[in-house]
C-alpha cells in the first residue's frame, strides 16, 4: 500500500515517518514509533487504553488515522514525566492504588491529565466524566478519584507557592 | 515479636513506576528480533464435521513461516490442565464457536491474515446441543458430571416445617472481559528449548501442557509470566501460550499470538449459566430447617473447571447459615455453546444469587425483617457447618451485617423518601455470604519461594506467583520486608519464571496471599535467623532481645549502630548464607473430624452487602444509590490492595446484577464486544462505602490474613435483587435484572 510521510510533534520531539493510509495512530505509535506504553484493549473506540492528547485533546488513538496525525502534537503515557521527574498524578496513581493490573493505566492516566490542565479543583463528578470511556475492569474508580484529586492539590499548592499569575 | 511497621499499612506496588510510565511490558508489548504475527483459525460454526483441511496454498505463500493442524503438533494434541480434552487444533469436529484448526505463524498481521483465508476447510454442519435440560433428557451421555451431595435428613424437615418455598432460578454466560486480552510470546531458546511469555495465572502448568503438546521434557520449557493485565479467573486455563510454543518451535523464529477483543470473547471460557431449582424450608420462627437444590449447568463441550466450579457451588449453596439438612444435585451438561469454566468465586456468586433471594422470599412470608432472619440463622465461631467443616472464625459473619445496617442506617432506612417521585421506587437489600480461600481439603495445595538478600542489605525474591493485578507480588514484599527489617525499596520482586522460581500454583481459590504470603514468612525467617545469630554473635547480646526494622538492628526495641545491611555484609564476608527457599502447603488442622464434602474449604471470606436503588418504573431502569460492602481480610496486609479488590469485586456485581449478559442464540455469541457487552463504567458506579473487618484466622494464615480476592463479587447481584423486590414489590429470579425483567412493575407499587 502507498505510504505516506508525516511530520508530527511526538512527546516533545520532532518526528517524520511513513505511514499507510489504513494504518491508525496506535499502530504507528506502538509498532513503528516503539511506544508501547498505549494500550490495545479493543480496536474498536469502546475502552480508552489508548487514549493519548491529540494538540491537547484525549483521543482513542486506535480511531484515529495515522495520516491525521500530520502536523499535530501528539501526547503519550512516555511523554508525562519530565526530566525523569513524574508528573504528580503519575505519583498518586501508584500511592492511591488507582490502578490493579495496569492495562488501563495509560489512557486513563492520558485523561486525567488533560482534566488537570485545565481544572486544578475537579470534584468528583468531574473526574468521573473525564474517564467516562475509560474502561477499568479491576477497580470502581475510586483510586482514581482519590489520586487525581491528591495530585490537584498538590498542583494548586504548587502554584500558589510559585505565585499566581495575574488575572 | 515487636509492632508491624510494614504490614499494614498502604504501599504501593513495586511494579507502579513502571506501569504509570508506560514502562511496564504486557505480552502484547513484548518486541523480539525477527518476531513473527501469529494467528489462529477459528471454527464458524458452534458445531461441525470437518471435511477437508488443506493448508498447501498458505505453506506456500511469502513470508509464511509455519502453518499447523493437528498433523502438525509433536506431542499431545488435547489440553485443559484437570481434564485434557480441548483440541488445541481440530482433528475432525469443531464442536464450539471457539475451536482452533489451524495456526500460523507470518511476517506480520497482514500477511497471516491472508494465509489463514487461503486456507482451504470444508466443513459439514452437524446439529448441535444448545439447551442443557433438553440435552440431558434425550441423551444421558451428555451429562459431563452429576454430583450429588446430602445430610441430614432433607424430606423429613420439610415434611415437618411450617413455610416451604420453592422458587427457580436462572444466570447468565458472564464475560471477564479482562483488559488485556490472552496472549503468548514464543521463541526456541539457543540450546533448542522454548521460553514462552505467557499472560496466565498459573505458570508452572502452562510449561506442562507446553511441554506435553511439544513432546519435549518439562527441563527445555520456560515459562516467564510479564505484567499481566486482569485475568479474573479466565487465564487459569491454557489459552494460547501452548499454541505460541509450538508455532515458535516449527518456524525457529519467535512468534507473537495475541487475541483480538472479538477473538477472546469468543474464545475463553465464560462463567456458568445456571437453572437451579430451590427449597428451603424453615420454622414460623423463621428458623431454616433444610435446603434442597437441584442445579444444572451448561458447560460447553470441553470439561474445564466444571467439576471444581459445580463443586463450590454446592459446598456454599446453603449460605453461612446453620442448616442441618440438605440436599444438592450439581450437574454439569455438555453443549455447543461457549466453554465455561473459573471465573471470579467459582459457582459461589450463582449459589449466593439464590441462596441470599430465598432468604428475602423467605422473610416477607414469614413478616420477618431481613436482618433479622440473617442474624438468627448465622454460623459462628465453631459452628460444625453442613459441609462437616467447623468454622475455625466466624465472627465476621454477624459483625458483618451489623457493621452493614449501621453503616446505612437500616432501622431508620425509610426516613428517606420510598417514593421520591410519582414514577421512582427507593428501595434497599441485603446480602451475606461466605465464600471459602484454598484449593480445599484434600488437594494438595501448595508454593514456594526463593529469597536472598546480598551484601548491601538489597532483597530479591523469585515467586511464581502470578500477579494479574490483584496484588500479590506488593503483598509478598512486604511480608519479606516486614521480616527482614528493610524497607520495602530494597526488595524486589522478579516476576514468575519458571526457570528460577519454585512453583507457586495457580493464582486462584483466593489462595496466593496465604500460601505463597506464608512461603515468603519461612524464607524470611530463616534469613533473618541468620542475621539475629551474626548480630548476637557480635554484640555479645541473646538473639531474645534483638530485632531488625527500619533498616536497623534493635535492642530492646533501640536502634543499635549495627544496620541490616552491616549484618549483610558480614554474612557474606564471613560465608553465611542469607539465601532460603521455602515450600509450604496450606494448612488444614488435624483434629478436625472427617470433613464429609470431598474439597471443602475452610478458612472463609464472610462479607455483607447493601445495596440502596432506585428504579424507574416508566423505564425499568435501576440505578444503585449506594453501596456498602463489610469485608473480613483477617488482617489486612496491604489496605490498598485489600479496598481495591473490594471496590472492583462489587463494581463487577453491579455489571452481573444489572446489564452483563452473552447473548448466546444456537452456539453463536451475539454480543461479542465491549460495545455490546455492557458493563458499567465510571459514571455507572456509586461511591463503595467500605468497612474492612479484621478477625484474625487461626491456622494458616500469615499474621492472621486472609484471601479476599473473590468474595467482593459475590453479594452484590442479590443486594440489588432484594432492593429491586423492596421498591417495587417484584421479586426477580434470572440475571441480569435489565429492563425488560423489572418491567411490569406490579400495580400498587
Amino acid at each position: 500500500m502507498a505510504e505516506t510521510q508525516i511530520a508530527f510533534n511526538i512527546n516533545g520531539n520532532q518526528e517524520q515517518i511513513a505511514a499507510e493510509p489504513n494504518q491508525t495512530l496506535l499502530q504507528l505509535l506502538r509498532d513503528e514509533l516503539g511506544l508501547t506504553g498505549t494500550k490495545d484493549g479493543c480496536s474498536s473506540g469502546d475502552c480508552g487504553a489508548c487514549v493519548v492528547l491529540l494538540d491537547g485533546k484525549p483521543v482513542n488513538s486506535c480511531m484515529v488515522l495515522a495520516l491525521q496525525a500530520e502536523g499535530s502534537s501528539v501526547t503519550t503515557i512516555e511523554g508525562l514525566a519530565k526530566d525523569g521527574e513524574l508528573h504528580p498524578v503519575q505519583r498518586t496513581f501508584g500511592e492511591a492504588w488507582a490502578f490493579q493490573c495496569g492495562f488501563c493505566t495509560p489512557g486513563m492516566l492520558i485523561s486525567c491529565y488533560a482534566l488537570l490542565e485545565s481544572n486544578d479543583n475537579p470534584t468528583r463528578e468531574e473526574i468521573l466524566r473525564a474517564i467516562a470511556g475509560n474502561f477499568c475492569r479491576c477497580t470502581g474508580y475510586q483510586g482514581v478519584v482519590k489520586a487525581v484529586q491528591q495530585a490537584a492539590a498538590e498542583l494548586r499548592a504548587t502554584n500558589s507557592s510559585e505565585g499566581a499569575p495575574d488575572e | 515479636m515487636s509492632e508491624l511497621a510494614i504490614v499494614g499499612q498502604w504501599a504501593a506496588s513495586p511494579g507502579a513506576e513502571e506501569i504509570v510510565t508506560g514502562e511496564a511490558r504486557y505480552c502484547p508489548d513484548i518486541r523480539l528480533p525477527g518476531m513473527l504475527c501469529g494467528k489462529l483459525l477459528y471454527s464458524p460454526h458452534a458445531r461441525a464435521r470437518v471435511k477437508k483441511l488443506d493448508v498447501s496454498k498458505a505453506r506456500e505463500m511469502d513470508g509464511v513461516f509455519a502453518v499447523l493442524t493437528h498433523a502438525d503438533v509433536p506431542g499431545e494434541n488435547s489440553y485443559l490442565y484437570a481434564q485434557p480434552d480441548q483440541p488445541l487444533l481440530v482433528v475432525d469436529e469443531v464442536r464450539f464457536q471457539g475451536d482452533a484448526v489451524a495456526a500460523v505463524a507470518a511476517r506480520d498481521a497482514r500477511t497471516a491474515d491472508a494465509a489463514l483465508a487461503a486456507i482451504d476447510v470444508e466443513y459439514e454442519e452437524l446439529p448441535g446441543v444448545f439447551d442443557p435440560l433438553e440435552a440431558m433428557q434425550r441423551d444421558p451421555d451428555s451429562v459431563m458430571t452429576n454430583q450429588v451431595y446430602r445430610s441430614g435428613d432433607v424430606a423429613a424437615a420439610i415434611a415437618s416445617a411450617d413455610v416451604v418455598i420453592e422458587n427457580t432460578y436462572r444466570t447468565q454466560w458472564a464475560e471477564h472481559a479482562f483488559l488485556e486480552t490472552e496472549g503468548g510470546v514464543g521463541l526456541v531458546d539457543d540450546d533448542g528449548g522454548i521460553t514462552v511469555y505467557s499472560s496466565c495465572q498459573a505458570p508452572h502448568r502452562d510449561r506442562m501442557q507446553i511441554a506435553r503438546a511439544l513432546a519435549m521434557p518439562e527441563s527445555m520449557v520456560r515459562v516467564i509470566t510479564p505484567y499481566i493485565g486482569g485475568a479474573f479467573g479466565a487465564k487459569d486455563e491454557a489459552h494460547v501460550q501452548i499454541h505460541a510454543g509450538l508455532l515458535a518451535h516449527a518456524a525457529r523464529r519467535p512468534v507473537h499470538l495475541i487475541r483480538e477483543r472479538r477473538e477472546s470473547i469468543l474464545t475463553h471460557v465464560k462463567r456458568h449459566p445456571f437453572v437451579v431449582e430451590y427449597t428451603t424450608a424453615a420454622t414460623s420462627e423463621g428458623k431454616l430447617l433444610a435446603v434442597k437444590a437441584r442445579a444444572i449447568a451448561d458447560a460447553g463441550p470441553y470439561t474445564n473447571s466444571t467439576h471444581e466450579v459445580l463443586n463450590k457451588f454446592g459446598e456454599f449453596i446453603g449460605g453461612p447459615y446453620k442448616v442441618e439438612n440438605i440436599e444438592v444435585e450439581k450437574i454439569g451438561v455438555r453443549t455447543n455453546n461457549p466453554i465455561t469454566g473459573a471465573f471470579r468465586g467459582f459457582g459461589a456468586p450463582q449459589a449466593a444469587f439464590v441462596y441470599e433471594s430465598q432468604m428475602d422470599d423467605l422473610a416477607r412470608q414469614l413478616g420477618m425483617d431481613p436482618l433479622e432472619i440473617r442474624l438468627l440463622n448465622g454460623v459462628e465461631t465453631g459452628t460444625k457447618m453442613y459441609t462437616g467443616v467447623v468454622v475455625r472464625e466466624g465472627t465476621a459473619m454477624k459483625a458483618s451485617l451489623n457493621k452493614a445496617a449501621e453503616m446505612i442506617d437500616w432501622q431508620s432506612r425509610d426516613q428517606l423518601e420510598r417514593e421520591p417521585a410519582s414514577h421512582l421506587r427507593r428501595g434497599w437489600g441485603v446480602a451475606t455470604i461466605l465464600k471459602g480461600s484454598g484449593l480445599g481439603r484434600g488437594l494438595s495445595d501448595h508454593a514456594g519461594v526463593m529469597l536472598e538478600m546480598h551484601r548491601d542489605g538489597s532483597v530479591v525474591l523469585h515467586s511464581a506467583a502470578a500477579d494479574m493485578g490483584q496484588g500479590i507480588t506488593t503483598v509478598m514484599a512486604q511480608l519479606a520486608a516486614e521480616r527482614l527489617g528493610v524497607d520495602m525499596a530494597s526488595v524486589r520482586v522478579v516476576r514468575a519464571d519458571t526457570s528460577k522460581s519454585p512453583d507457586a500454583g495457580g493464582t486462584s481459590a483466593s489462595r496466593q496471599a496465604m500460601v505463597s504470603g506464608n512461603a515468603v514468612l519461612e524464607a524470611a525467617d530463616s534469613i533473618r535467623n541468620t542475621l539475629l545469630k551474626l548480630a548476637a554473635g557480635k554484640t555479645r547480646i541473646e538473639m531474645d532481645r534483638l530485632d531488625l526494622k527500619a533498616g536497623k538492628l534493635l535492642v530492646d526495641g533501640e536502634p543499635h549502630e549495627l544496620s541490616v545491611s552491616d549484618l549483610a555484609q558480614r554474612a557474606g564476608n564471613w560465608g553465611y548464607p542469607l539465601h532460603a527457599e521455602s515450600l509450604v502447603h496450606f494448612e488444614y488442622p488435624s483434629d478436625v473430624p472427617e470433613v464429609s464434602y470431598r474439597y471443602s474449604q475452610e478458612v472463609f471470606q464472610f462479607c455483607t452487602q447493601i445495596a440502596q436503588v432506585l428504579v424507574d418504573c416508566e423505564t425499568g431502569q435501576v440505578s444503585v444509590e449506594r453501596m456498602i460492602a463489610v469485608h473480613d481480610a483477617g488482617k489486612m496486609i496491604n489496605p490498598g490492595g485489600v479496598y481495591g479488590q473490594i471496590e472492583g469485586g462489587v463494581a463487577q456485581g453491579i455489571g452481573y446484577a444489572l446489564t452483563e449478559e452473552l447473548v448466546v442464540q444456537e452456539g453463536h455469541t451475539l454480543n461479542p464486544s465491549l460495545e455490546n457487552y455492557v458493563i458499567p463504567m465510571a459514571l455507572d458506579i456509586p461511591e463503595i462505602e467500605m468497612e474492612v473487618l479484621e478477625f484474625p484466622e487461626p491456622i494458616g494464615a500469615p499474621l492472621g490474613a486472609k484471601g479476599i480476592a473473590e468474595s467482593p463479587i459475590i453479594p452484590t447481584a442479590p443486594a440489588i435483587r432484594n432492593a429491586i423486590y423492596d421498591a417495587i414489590g417484584k421479586p426477580l429470579y434470572e440475571l441480569p435484572m435489565t429492563a425488560e425483567r423489572v418491567l411490569p412493575i406490579p400495580d400498587g407499587n
